[in-house]
């Protein structure tokens, strides 16, 4: 489970991190805590500084300004880099090695002994159920495969914090099931996982904490459970859909959709639903259905990130 | 230390691209064309020369075709010193192989050191065997002695160190293409530097000398195959060329400066710095 009671020191956090590319702001002010053992979703539109902040907290990229910490550590100590997996956005590797010439060349450049070698690599490529495959040649690979192998890559020397920057863009639906339980299995197992995802159905799947990032900075962040229920919505089904309806209900809440004679209605909270029954019936309105509903994280998502346009 | 599991990674791959085995079979190649002209060359020069046997005939003939092998060598090592580390670092950046490496415990210095061990050891097994190799054939067809072999390999090695950290400097700062334009323009200018401080030399002209000298500060191969070219040469055919003077433009006549050997052994090293210095600030 995720940590109720947040540990003294954090497995990832920055403060005031920002990166500036020439003119282009990256990353502007970004500040967050992800805690030890938490599956933690980081989700924003294309371009809103998800991969240069994972970038940042793997040394790949220096910020202009601010501070990024590991475990307590600035990113900058190399030694940190021990207790850290990384799957890159655009996982490339060299093509000419096999799955095992390259789990033996990143757990040499890990620091991990011959014998850790031989007993983890196996363990990893089963993991990642690409363990018949270890002895062909990458450029054989199908781009599923290759996820699979940037995977079994990040996970071999025994992380206790896995970033991983869109792991399952290249996957079926099955092989992201499989992600999916993969990322649940190293919660179990303690490991610390930041999800770097615009997929908002897998992060809403496996995630504990989420923060929203649009143009650089954390817009909302919080619990899964509390960010959906901060902004629920009401479904109501009437005998009839008037533009005089949809003036009176634009007076109690925002509306979202409209589909024959039902009406979605984001509200601020619950209490609204009393009021807006009351309204209806007022006005003359036969109201045969009012369902209170969770709004979905991409709802949350899209209204956070389009009230934020310019 | 990571940087040898970066050389082991470099020598791997260069094996596992068959760029070894290419590199062998067509250098095999090389040796035996050399082998062959020089028998043929050789026991005809010897044939016309009949009036003066063994002598300025000998000399000549011996050490024509020993300073044009090496000459070959010196610009087919050239060529592969620089081939082999223009996308050394770009080409990894640019293929976004080098995120996952990069974010293991391993340092950028670390890195760019490790790689251009790698082929650093490539290109000094090749200029040894080859320049050795070709050296070895003159001696066994024609009895040729040159003024010092070792000196001569030893210059070839340092001339293609250069070109090889040169390039590599290039690759942390530049595309690959853009590297390769530059670096290959940089050893074009270098040889033309070489042949009109030459020129400025058989004239007399101090400022065709003095262009020259500078072009070989900046590139150094031009004038290091130069130093090897003149240890390259036996002692009675050096002799025999100093009372003429002038004779092939691109050897020499003379023994290298020691400042320009000294600038020279340091060229290497700076320039290796200098690319790990470039890299540490790059963003991937």
């Amino acid at each position: 489970m995720a940590a109720e009671a947040p540990a003294a020191t954090p497995a990832v956090e920055t403060i005031g991190l920002r990166k500036e590319y020439g003119r282009r702001v990256a990353v502007q002010s970004l500040s967050l805590t992800v805690w030890p053992g938490e599956v933690f979703g980081f989700l924003g539109p294309n371009g809103a500084g998800k991969s240069t902040t994972v970038k940042i907290l793997v040394g790949l990229v220096q910020p202009t300004a601010g501070q990024a910490r590991i475990f307590g550590q600035p990113v900058s100590d190399l030694r940190v880099r021990q207790r850290v997996g990384y799957l890159p956005e655009h996982f490339r590797f060299h093509d000419w090695l096999t799955g095992v010439g390259l789990l033996d060349f990143h757990g040499r450049l890990a620091g991990l002994s011959a014998a850790e070698r031989r007993r983890r690599i196996p363990e990893v490529l089963r993991r990642v159920g690409l363990a018949e495959w270890g002895q062909d040649r990458l450029r054989g690979y199908s781009k599923g495969m290759m996820q699979r192998i940037g995977l079994a890559q990040a996970l071999l020397p025994h992380p206790d914090l896995v970033l991983l920057d869109e792991p399952t863009s290249a996957l079926d639906p099955i092989g992201r099931r499989e992600v999916r339980d993969l990322i649940r299995s190293l919660r179990a197992d303690g490991v610390t996982v930041f999800l770097n995802s615009h997929l908002l159905s897998e992060i809403e799947l496996v995630c504990d904490r989420v923060a929203i990032v649009d143009r650089g900075q954390v817009v909302r962040s919080g619990r899964l459970a509390d960010l959906m229920a901060a902004a629920p919505e009401l479904r109501l089904t009437l005998d009839r859909v008037d533009s005089e309806l949809l003036a009176l209900l634009g007076r109690h809440g925002e509306v979202l959709a409209v589909e024959a004679t039902t009406v979605t209605l984001g509200v601020s909270d619950l209490e609204a639903a009393p009021r807006v029954a009351a309204a209806l019936v007022r006005g003359g309105y036969r109201l045969y259905g009012l369902v209170p509903a969770q709004r979905s994280l991409e709802d949350v998502f899209v209204s956070l990130v389009e009230s934020r346009e310019p | 230390m990571k940087a040898l599991v970066i050389t082991r990674f470099t020598l791997q791959e260069a094996i596992s691209r068959r760029l070894v085995l290419a590199g062998l079979l067509l250098s095999l190649v090389f040796l035996a064309l050399f082998a062959a002209g020089f028998q043929f060359l050789y026991t005809r020069a010897l044939e016309s020369g009949t009036r003066s046997p063994g002598s300025l005939v000998q000399v000549f003939a011996g050490a024509a075709l020993t300073v044009l092998g090496l000459y070959a060598v010196y610009f087919l090592s050239s060529f592969l010193a620089l081939f082999l580390t223009v996308g050394a670092i770009s080409g990894e950046v640019d293929s976004g192989t080098l995120h996952a490496v990069l974010a293991r415990p391993i340092s950028r210095a670390e890195y760019v050191a490790g790689r251009w061990l790698g082929f650093a050891i490539l290109i000094v097994l090749y200029v040894a065997a080859m320049a050795g190799a070709l050296l070895l054939l003159a001696r066994l067809f024609a009895g040729y002695e040159p003024t010092s072999a070792e000196r001569t390999i030893a210059l070839m090695l340092l001339c293609a160190l250069a070109l090889l950290t040169l390039s590599l400097l290039g690759s942390t700062l530049l595309s690959t293409l853009a590297n390769g334009v530059v670096v290959f323009s940089l050893f074009g200018l270098a040889w033309l530097a070489g042949i009109i401080e030459f020129v400025g030399d058989v004239l007399p002209n101090q400022s065709m000398i003095d262009l020259g000298i500078v072009v070989s500060l900046l590139i150094p191969s031009d004038a290091l195959w130069r130093g090897a070219s003149y240890y390259a040469q036996s002692p009675a055919f050096l002799l025999a060329a100093s009372a003429g003077r002038g004779t092939f433009p691109f050897a020499s006549l003379v023994p290298p400066a020691l400042p320009f050997l000294i600038w020279s052994a340091l060229y290497t090293p700076v320039l290796l710095l200098a690319a790990v210095l470039a890299f540490c600030r790059r963003d991937l």
